[in-house]
């Protein structure tokens, strides 16, 4: 049978690839579900193997709907790739909140969707109640839905897809990544797993280490090490404790886990590039520069206002409430310590606002990161520099602009219309969340400040992030965290499908 | 008799003119002390909460969190009264529940900065206990039913692909 000979190959292609991507993650709630058996925490265990088990029906029966695209090969277009990658990012919403729910620790349907989708898009807001008294098996989950969201389900799933790969790359690409560290995505994919997976054995052995330095029991330090490690590498921001960072009150804690964001933050491709021993593409690359001008100018900002107001009054303290917080905004983390209150009541507008230009700039392109990230701010610029040198050069001049990303790269106006694009889209989002907010009669600032968390997929929270907040907020927000995370583009072709129609496409 | 009687009586009157009650030591939730940073630092205070996680041990001293429902913060004390502690907060345990009194600092300049509560004295108001994990019959029953047919849809899902197969 021929492709043409299929009747709607497009809901083929979506049902079996989306149905693979569910299958998946079903496959990878066995790691919690063991882990409640470990530990004896039978409720938590059963709560898995409903969730799973549901995951497994769902997903085969799609894949069961969709048999054609493996048996035709059927191919994935470009939209088909968009649609799946986001189709697959809501489904796995509902899906993944059924422990959430089941565990009795979230207030609804809607607060348990909102922490996975917090939690695949490595922002890192939590609703959940009680984190103090939540089971290890939830607890291994919220962490290993923001490691598998940093690094990519679509990635994941791809990663072990056999021969049945056509058009691949369209689906990968969807979920917000559109690197090709080889010419293969399958391998690419792979790749992007082993630098995470070597990472996490290696963070989480050093956190393991230093948390029984700082006073924890060995199985504790190894738990904590590995949430911790797993939130600071995805750029997620979740932490087992409802103090986050300060139940800790170590500074070596803290230092390490500023150096796994902020490599976290990075580009896989610059990964790569340096374990193929090349070391200089760290000086030379453009995103790593525009993230350590940015981080400084805006650490220094924030260090020259708070310390000035008399909030911050020595060195350690500086660095440690300042540096750390800004910081982790500018990688997208999310990883607190200080309070929400201590943001509306101490930072004053000045340090919010560093915190919002902060948490949007964000970190790289193709890393865990969210925001616009360094790689389209410095085109955009570089494109602002460009034009003022056109003007002032004389007219018959041509002037070939080039900027440095894993190779040399022709500036081109292409380029830097779809970086400027992609910065409005986040800028339009950000300006109506953030209306929604003082719609609802919270502060601007307060407003702004959260809006900007969840559009940069970020985490801190002034408080407006909470049970209480309103039902339409919070369903704003997990569209702005949604769409901040798979760059718009995947969600809109969505949207374009679904409202005109499958039959239309087929 | 008479005269004895009144010179009681002033004195009772006068002496309780100069009387000041002993302000009864009222316990404050965290979430007001760090919204209200500014007003109670570097002042004594008193909060009530659950001691949730682990002693983390710093030698001489220690750090205890608590969490009083509203928020949590971490109190610095000295090893021995962190011992008197027998149980802490998590999914299997209810922890001891501890009113502290102690100094409150927004920015503690011997922690880095950090919000916390010195403690001057501790007292355990209610002990904790172990959670009671009674095993959910009708989450017994649904997962057992979804799990059987998640494995018949395996075994469908297989079967069709063996017979699609060229």
């Amino acid at each position: 049978m021929t492709n043409t000979q299929v009747r709607f190959p497009s809901f083929h292609i979506i049902s079996y690839y989306t149905g693979y991507i569910i299958f998946g993650i079903a496959v990878l709630m066995g790691i919690p579900l063991i882990t409640s058996l470990l530990m004896a925490e039978w409720n938590p265990a059963l709560d898995f193997v409903i969730s799973m088990s549901v995951s497994v029906i769902i997903g085969l029966l799609m894949m069961l709907l969709g048999r054609r695209t493996r048996t035709d090969e059927l191919q994935v277009d470009w939209k088909f790739g968009f649609i799946i990658a986001a189709l697959s990012w809501i489904m796995l919403m509902f899906l993944c909140s059924i422990p959430y729910l089941l565990s009795g620790h979230t207030k609804s349907l809607l607060d348990g969707c909102f922490d996975v989708m917090s939690g695949f898009t490595t922002t890192g807001l939590v609703l959940t109640q009680n984190l103090d008294h939540l089971s290890t098996g939830l607890n291994m989950w919220r962490h290993m839905l923001t490691f598998i969201g940093g690094q990519g389900m679509v990635v994941l799933a791809l990663s072990f897809l056999g021969k049945h790969i056509g058009g691949a790359y369209k689906i990968y690409c969807g979920e917000g990544k559109d690197i090709k560290l080889v010419p293969n995505v399958k391998y690419t994919a792979r790749i992007i797993w082993k630098i995470s997976v070597i990472y996490l054995f290696t963070g989480t052995l050093a956190l393991w280490i230093c948390g029984m330095v700082i006073g924890l029991s060995p199985l504790s330090a190894f738990l904590h090490g590995l949430y911790i490690f797993e939130s600071a590498w995805s750029t997620g921001g979740f932490a087992p404790n409802t103090q986050n960072m300060m139940y800790y009150h170590s500074f070596a804690y803290e230092v390490m886990t500023i150096v796994f964001f902020v490599l976290g933050s990075l580009n896989f491709g610059l990964h790569y590039a340096i374990w193929q021993g090349k070391k200089k593409e760290m000086i030379k690359n453009v995103e790593v520069q525009s993230f350590f001008i940015t981080s400084f100018l805006l650490s220094a900002l924030a260090v020259l206002k708070l310390s000035q107001s008399g909030v911050y009054t020595n060195a350690v303290s500086c660095f440690r409430r300042i540096v750390y917080n800004v910081l982790s905004a500018h990688t997208t983390t999310g990883f607190g310590n200080v309070y929400a209150a201590q943001f509306a009541n101490e930072w004053g507008d000045f340090g919010i606002l560093v915190m919002v230009i902060a948490m949007l700039i964000g970190g790289s392109a193709c890393s865990t990161a969210g925001g616009f990230k360094g790689l389209r701010v410095s085109i955009v610029f570089k494109g602002i520099i460009s034009d003022v040198k056109k003007i002032l050069s004389p007219e018959r001049s041509i002037r070939v602009i080039k900027y440095h990303h894993i190779k040399d790269n022709v500036l081109d106006d292409g380029t830097v219309k779809a970086s400027a694009l992609v910065i409005v889209c986040y800028v339009v989002l950000f300006a109506i969340t953030t209306l929604l907010g003082t719609f609802y009669g919270y502060p601007l600032a307060e407003s702004a400040f959260e809006a900007a968390s969840v559009t940069g997929n970020v985490g801190l929270s002034i408080g407006v992030t909470g049970a209480a907040a309103p039902a339409l907020l919070k369903v704003q927000y997990i569209l702005a965290m949604y769409l901040g995370r798979l760059e718009f583009l995947s969600v809109f072709a969505l949207f374009g499908f679904v409202i005109g129609g499958i039959k239309k496409h087929a | 008799m008479r005269k004895a009687l009144k010179q009681f009586l002033l004195t009772f009157m006068f002496s309780a003119c100069l009387f000041v009650p002993a302000e009864a030591i009222k316990t404050i939730d965290i979430n007001s002390l760090v919204t209200c940073a500014e007003t109670y630092d570097n002042q004594t205070v008193t909060v009530e909460g659950e001691a949730i996680g682990e002693v983390l041990d710093r030698g001489d001293y220690a750090w205890v969190n608590i969490n009083d429902g509203t928020n949590a913060i971490g109190i610095w004390m000295t090893v021995s009264e962190a011992e008197t502690i027998e149980n802490f907060g998590d999914y299997k345990h209810i922890g001891d529940t501890l009113k502290i009194t102690g100094v409150f600092s927004r920015n503690c300049t011997e922690h880095g900065g950090d919000v916390d509560i010195h403690c001057a004295s501790m007292e355990i108001t209610k002990s904790g206990y172990r959670i009671d994990d009674k095993v959910s019959s009708s989450k017994a029953v649904a997962a057992s039913v979804l799990l059987c047919s998640a494995l018949i849809i395996v075994y469908i899902y297989f079967k069709v692909l063996k017979r699609l197969k060229p």
